[in-house]
């Protein structure tokens, strides 16, 4: 108890650091493959330590995504409360496999959330974008062993 | 990252309920949404919001800040120098447009028959840098750094040092959002300065054209002309640079010209702009929305009233009997030469 605890302040900290680093503002080759770093952090602690953060995390990061972007208010907030759902249901499953094979879910999930995303876009008649928006995924799936070995050394796993 | 089984994941396994969780958030980000388009309660919702992120927004904006810092820091001297040499050059050339404007100010006034000169079109100006650009089909806005600590207000006038930009749309309490002239739900009451031509100039959604679809294909338009503001609508002065027009296709079978119009202002490009105060002294500055507001409904006799100089096929309609549930003939810059 006394555990989890401690780690909400954590939790809290590091996706502030990864919602700064993914929002600067980069020249648009680099932002085309810029990796989305809050959505790593979220997936991280929600599969890793679902009681820290858990739901709220996963809402109030999207949120800040929406205030800080100018988008849609509620956009990234759904989005991202629909990844950490996934990531929480799936974290017993998820986190017992290799690395290799959990940047497999991480795909899947990123794919959902910007797909979510793409779609209130649609609903909602803005701009779609191209298919650089997909860029970033791929990139996300690479850093996610990263990710892991860096927030890993934060608490304690076991 | 084998199955750990401490006491800390049990219970974290038991504890979890985010099926309900998941459910709440979801329906609270959809009313949000909702609230969001509507244009109501989310813009107070998204007020209270920007105030608590302004931390983050300028966490964000520092590294850019440092590294032209440190960039102007370790500039060396010869760069500097030739910098200084460039900017005096622009200032004597600038020094002299202003000695010829003020000849023509003056004697606008004289031929207006005022007794003293008028006073300056701006009464302040607010430097302002951009956070944030959104230049999709679409949306074309761009987040800037002040808001409405800095005194600026919705709807008011944005320009950089070539042109126009856009206007307010969106006033937090430390950063606002413009939209930019070239978004797909902006119009600008222009004029071409050559002809006295008055239109309005709507945007596609693409930063580098603007096109003026209410001309008729008559309309003494060229490519090259210089468009500018025309002071109507009560948002933007007079004679404020727009762009130029680039083309002025005209297809036989249609009435309206197809004139396209390139920005002046580097929409996508700027990284620093200025907000506009106007002096409502001035002539040239923008008419005051409340004085608009307060003019008499237009009557079924009389269409076109507010144009009193009209002329063409609308000043021949007072006479018609309209019925009431007719507005009188839209687009008032089409009808007007």
């Amino acid at each position: 108890m006394f555990a989890g605890r401690e780690s909400a302040l954590l939790v809290y900290v590091t996706a502030l650091i990864a919602l700064v680093l993914t929002l600067l503002p980069l020249p648009q080759l680099v932002s085309i493959v810029w990796p989305n770093l809050l959505v790593l952090v979220v997936l991280y602690w929600s599969t890793m330590a679902p009681q820290a953060g858990g739901m709220l995390l996963g809402f109030l990061a999207g949120l800040a995504l929406d205030v800080l972007g100018g988008s849609q208010l509620g956009q990234h907030a759904f989005a991202m409360a629909l990844l950490t759902y996934l990531a929480l249901r799936l974290h017993l499953l998820t986190r017992a496999k290799p690395l290799f094979e959990q940047s497999i879910f991480v795909v899947i999930a990123i794919v959902v959330y910007e797909a979510t995303l793409w779609a209130i876009d649609g609903f909602s008649s803005r701009d779609t974008g191209s298919w650089t928006r997909w860029m970033h995924i791929p990139i996300d799936a690479m850093l996610w062993p990263v990710v892991v070995g860096l927030l890993g050394r934060t608490h304690s796993v076991r | 990252m084998a199955f750990a089984g401490g006491g800390q994941n049990r219970s974290s396994a038991r504890d979890s309920a985010p099926g309900p969780r998941f459910f709440f958030f979801a329906l609270f980000s959809l009313a949000l949404m909702y609230f969001d388009q509507k244009d109501g309660w989310g813009d107070h919702i998204r007020y209270g919001l920007q105030a608590a992120a302004y931390p983050i927004q300028v966490t964000v904006g520092s590294p850019g800040r440092l590294w032209s810092a440190a960039t102007e820091l370790f500039q060396t001297r010869d760069a500097l120098r030739a910098e200084n040499e460039a900017l005096r050059k622009r200032e004597r050339e600038l020094a002299l447009v202003a000695i010829r404007h003020e000849a023509l100010e003056q004697e606008n006034a004289a031929l207006r028959g005022l007794k003293a000169g008028l006073p300056p079109l701006v009464s302040r100006s607010e430097l302002i840098g951009v956070v944030n650009a959104d230049l999709g089909r679409l949306r074309q806005r761009l987040i800037i750094n002040k808001g409405d600590s800095s005194g600026l207000f919705r709807s008011q006038a944005v320009v950089d040092a070539a042109g126009l930009v856009g206007q307010l749309v969106r006033v937090g309490p430390w950063s606002a959002e413009v939209m930019l002239i070239t978004d797909p739900e902006a119009a600008v009451p222009v004029e071409v300065v050559r002809s006295g031509v008055r239109s309005i100039a709507v945007g596609m959604g693409n930063a580098e054209e603007l096109q003026m679809p209410y001309l008729p294909a008559t309309a003494d338009v060229k490519p090259g002309d210089l468009v500018v503001t025309s002071g109507l609508g009560g948002i933007f002065p007079a004679g404020v640079p727009v762009g130029e027009v680039t083309e002025n296709r005209r297809d036989p079978d249609e009435l309206l010209a197809h004139v396209s119009v390139r920005p002046r202002a580097e929409l996508d490009r700027s990284r620093e702009l200025m907000a506009l105060w106007f002096n409502p002294g001035n002539p040239a500055a923008p008419v005051d929305r409340k004085l608009l507001e307060t003019l008499p409904e237009p009557s079924v006799a009389d269409p076109v009233i507010g144009q009193p100089g009209a002329a063409g096929p609308a000043a021949a309609q007072p006479a018609i009997k309209q019925p009431a549930a007719v507005p009188p003939p839209a687009a008032p810059p089409a009808g007007e030469d």
